[in-house]
């Protein structure tokens, strides 16, 4: 594969700071002894602040939910700036911490969701590194639980006991158990089936891959076996060579790039190569001033980091939704279809949100709504068997990405990737989905995000139209569920029938025609009255006067295109 | 219902702000645009607002009919939508 597509941008930027590049840029720079470079360290504050959600814990961005993942990267960076310019946040995240915790001993990604083993690091780091607190004693157990039968550590017990052995797991385990015992306590595991299995994934030219496999070497995974290996006090098999191998990443004077033939210097491979030089004891002063400069050209306006050069830092979301929207020149639409096409990149087959990021699902059913792939039958077989054979969870749903605990916006994503892609071959996995969605039901017809959690209307129609797609379903649970939230003014509402949003009423008109039931134009009318903006575009809710940004601006076109003379169908989306 | 006046209306709806917002919405002119004068002010802050001044004026807002990004974008908007309701619920 080439990614000439990746050294320009024909996609669309948003401008936006992005939370995990802060998080990495912030971090990279307190490795390298440079965070006094930072030229606002203020404003990096304020972009993090502007994540804490009223409930304590952090979300990945403005509006979301707090999760694990948010919490730890926001706390532990503004740990990182330098002393004074951190800002005021509003009180501990601790207590939501908490709130994630299992009687299993493992913690979830949000309250209710199952176990991983990404949230469980998240929540350990932050518990004892931030706050100074302890993890539970069933930790242990739980952490135990992970390893296969190959030696590595999978992402979850049920995951083990399929044996999906992951460099990443075996990092946020180890490193779960060193944060909590300090490196002290009894080791969990059998340590040399799992220190040989670690080096296992190191190729003869020195880097290391995720799983036995994959194909391509990644600093990322580089990075997660190093760090897994000196935690357990062991080194690679060639630590020599890693290092090597490293440093034919790097831009002489600049910085470095993640992987073999991929063009672009970012702020994920300054941070892993960093990362992963220092737990090999190698030197860092040498590379540090090429490293800081480079990492700096990637700050926004907003305060924060994006991925690379900001001018250039397109993203699949905002890209999707502008081809969605019908945004683009006749000419740049395909250049910006191949361009969300190049964001599949090795080793996973699904499309990532930013490329040399991990492929996440809903991500890629936005590109593939928008066109990619579309004349290309051999990469969408690779995007259902990436789906079935990579990230389905024991439990039948799926995750954001590969080891996340099941989400029903997730696995309906999933199922209707699947029913496009999937062919005859798919069937037994979308059966599978079905036991998920089975498991997020709280009262008949009405279903949860995730087992345990509140039924909400896009939960409920999400659970239906994968339902739909997996095992067939009649329409009488969609028309209750319209009815229990349509707002009499216009509009739907996720949550009783008051407030109606956006995000809601496009996921009911959805519905409505997956399951041919009829709806109310006029009503309809009235609700995007409601949010659309001066400017044209649409807000998330008539609460807001501006738009919402490109997402909601796709979705409120592509309703309007639904109300047109032509009636044009909406793409099956879900977002949250 | 008891009829309010349109400082006392102003000063418990600048209260409201104040228990979320603090320091930011003590010092508000009442044509400040909220989206712009309190950091963090975004959807979910203004559903919080909407709220918050439900319950301490005891009305209910039609969040489609009553176009509330307008009523709802400055303090003083706010206080003349909270007058007009306490109003027609007294009258």
């Amino acid at each position: 594969m080439t990614y000439d597509a990746l050294r320009r941008s024909s996609g669309v930027v948003s401008g936006e700071s992005d939370l995990w590049c802060t998080y990495a840029a912030v971090r990279t720079l307190r490795w390298l002894d440079r965070v006094g470079d930072l030229p606002s360290p203020e404003s990096v504050a304020g972009f993090l602040a502007s994540r804490q959600n009223s409930d304590g814990g952090f979300a990945w961005s403005a509006g979301m939910s707090s999760d694990a993942w948010a919490t730890y990267y926001c706390t532990q960076a503004l740990a990182d700036l330098p002393d004074g310019s951190r800002g005021t946040v509003r009180g501990s995240s601790s207590a939501w911490v908490w709130s994630t915790e299992h009687a299993d001993g493992g913690f979830a990604m949000t309250p209710s969701q199952a176990s991983d083993v990404w949230a469980t690091y998240y929540a350990v780091r932050t518990l004892v590194e931030i706050y100074g607190e302890r993890p539970p004693e069933t930790l242990f157990d739980w952490l135990a639980a992970l390893q296969s039968e190959d030696g590595g550590l999978a992402w979850s017990p049920a995951h083990a006991k399929d044996g999906a052995s992951d460099v990443r797991a075996c990092y946020y385990a180890v490193t779960a158990w060193h944060t909590a015992t300090g490196g002290q306590g009894p080791l969990p595991w059998d340590r040399e089936r799992l220190t040989d299995w670690l080096r296992g994934r190191q190729s003869a030219a020195g880097g290391f891959t995720f799983r036995a496999g994959d194909e391509t070497d990644c600093l990322w995974a580089t990075f997660r076996a190093t760090g897994a290996l000196s935690r357990l006090g062991e080194a690679p098999r060639d630590p020599g060579g890693c290092v090597a191998w490293i440093m034919s990443r790097l831009r002489p004077g600049e910085s470095f790039t993640r992987w073999p033939g991929y063009p672009v210097q970012d702020v994920w491979a300054a941070f892993c190569a960093v990362g992963a030089l220092r737990e090999l004891g190698a030197r860092l002063d040498g590379i540090a001033d090429g490293v800081v400069a480079r990492v700096l050209s990637f700050r926004t306006g907003q305060g924060g980091f994006t991925y690379r050069t900001p001018e250039l830092a397109s993203d699949v979301l905002t890209t999707s939704a502008h081809l969605m929207a019908r945004t683009f020149p006749a000419d740049g639409e395909r250049e910006a279809v191949r361009w969300t096409e190049s964001c599949m990149l090795p080793n996973e087959n699904g499309i990532m949100y930013m490329p040399g990021r991990g492929s996440e699902v809903r991500c890629t059913l936005w590109a593939l709504s928008a066109g990619a792939f579309e004349d290309d039958a051999p990469a969408r077989a690779r995007i259902a068997q990436w789906l079935a054979g990579s990230i389905q969870n024991p439990d039948g749903g799926f995750g954001y990405w590969e080891g996340r605990a099941s989400d029903m916006v997730s696995t309906s994503s999933a199922a209707e990737i699947l029913h496009r892609t999937g062919g005859d071959s798919a069937a037994g996995f979308l059966r599978d989905i079905a036991d998920y969605v089975a498991a997020c039901e709280t009262t008949p017809g009405r279903y949860a995000n995730v087992p345990g959690g509140p039924a909400t209307l896009r939960s409920t129609l999400q659970a239906l139209r994968a339902l739909h797609r997996a095992v067939g379903a009649d329409d009488t649970h969609v028309t209750e569920a319209l009815t229990r939230h349509r707002v009499p003014g216009g509009g739907f509402a996720n949550e009783g029938r008051r407030v109606p949003d956006l995000l809601s009423t496009y996921e009911a008109v959805l519905a409505a025609d997956v399951f041919g039931l009829d709806w109310d134009a006029a009503h309809l009318t009235k609700f995007l009255d409601s949010v659309r903006t001066a400017d044209g575009g649409f807000a998330w809710t008539p609460l807001m006067a501006m738009s919402g940004g490109p997402l909601a601006d796709c979705l409120g076109r592509r309703l309007e295109l639904r109300l047109s003379p032509e009636g044009i169908a909406l793409p099956p989306l879900a977002l949250s | 219902m008891q009829t309010l006046d349109h400082t006392e209306i102003n000063n418990r709806i600048q209260a409201v702000l104040e228990k979320r917002f603090g320091d930011a919405a003590r010092t508000l002119s009442g044509d400040a645009d909220l989206t712009d004068a309190l950091p963090g002010f975004d959807s979910l802050a203004a559903l919080e607002y909407v709220t918050a001044v439900e319950g301490e004026f005891g009305i209910e807002v039609d969040f489609v009919g009553d176009d509330v990004r307008y009523w709802f974008s400055t303090l003083g908007r706010t206080t003349e939508y909270v007058r007009e309701r306490v109003e027609d619920l007294a009258a």
